[in-house]
């Protein structure tokens, strides 16, 4: 087998990624991953904001992806949806992003998408409100995460958070979630 | 009552819990798999001390979190909101908050928590401590 790195590493130098990590997301990896963009924004000597809005939005995107793998692991698909994990973190003109992607059912769509809408169309006071407001539910016992993550994640966007959903098959699609930290 | 003591790992603070001195410090970073699970045992610890006498209790709380991801967020929210409600029944609660100069996002943070609560709360820097 031949493996043509020069053509992925100018594919991943269009892009100005700078960090990439694709495959299944564990905790152990999602730590020493963190741990390597903070040292390496660091070493940039990105301001300490940026680098801990950075760190954040990484953390919620892998330990989002780390949850829904958990929750369908014994789905069908469960296999393939936790192999299909891919994080970056890179810098392109308008600053350093995160993005991050995975494969969802497509019955789980829909919900997502609302939410994601209705954050879309919030301004900062209002995202504020409305983690406020989440932060005070109760949750369900089995609950693996707060349902806070998205809404952090638009509150340190500098730009509106971007996604997309690329249907694979009759199953699952792929979904993409960018935010410019 | 026993000490509480949790060691401090990449993604987890620090916990240390006397209940002679009435002292609960919370410190380091805060991003574990599942934070409910990892703070549980504090909430068992806490909702025992507060109900263990009817005499007023004193109880000095110190937090010294430079990160802290969403759903540890919100169990620190719920602890929060344990220590408030004793608050309102008269006992005696002190929360002191500690940042370090450079993380200004660990003030916004501390002020969010600060901001829905009546007991007394305490937002400091670290020099000097």
């Amino acid at each position: 087998m031949s493996i043509d790195l020069l053509q992925i590493q100018n594919v991943l130098q269009r892009y100005g990624v700078l960090i990439n990590f694709t495959g299944r997301f564990t905790q152990a990896i999602i730590e020493e991953l963190g741990d390597a963009v903070k040292k390496y924004l660091e070493d940039n000597s990105t301001s300490h904001s940026d680098t801990h809005n950075v760190f954040a939005v990484f953390i919620e995107q892998t330990q989002n992806i780390r949850n829904y793998t958990i929750k369908q692991s014994a789905a069908p698909d469960g296999e393939r949806i936790a192999n299909s994990g891919i994080i970056t973190i890179g810098r392109s003109d308008e600053g350093y992003f995160v993005a991050s992607g995975n494969l969802i059912y497509n019955q789980d769509i829909t919900a997502l998408a609302a939410k994601l809408d209705e954050l879309a169309g919030l301004d900062k006071v209002a995202l504020k409100k409305k983690y406020k407001e989440e932060m005070k539910k109760v949750l369900p016992p089995d609950a693996l995460g707060a349902g806070l993550g998205i809404i952090d994640m638009a509150r340190r966007a500098k730009q509106p958070v971007k996604h997309a959903f690329v249907k694979i098959d009759d199953a699952v699609s792929f979904f993409t979630l960018v935010v410019y930290a | 009552m026993e000490v509480l003591y949790i060691e401090q790992t990449k993604s987890t603070p620090r916990v240390e819990f006397n209940a002679t001195s009435g002292k609960l410090s919370i410190e380091g970073q805060s991003y574990p798999e599942n934070a409910f699970r990892f703070y549980e045992p504090v909430f068992g610890w806490l909702e025992n001390y507060l109900n263990a006498t009817d005499q007023e209790v004193v109880l000095d709380i110190y937090f010294h979190m430079p990160y802290i991801n969403t759903s540890s967020s919100k169990c620190i929210m719920m602890m929060l909101e344990i220590l408030e409600k004793s608050h309102q029944q008269g006992k005696k609660v002190m929360v002191r908050w500690y940042y370090d100069a450079e993380n200004e996002e660990a003030l916004e943070c501390a002020e969010e928590f600060k901001e829905d609560l009546a007991m007394p709360f305490e937002i400091k820097l670290t020099e000097g401590v």
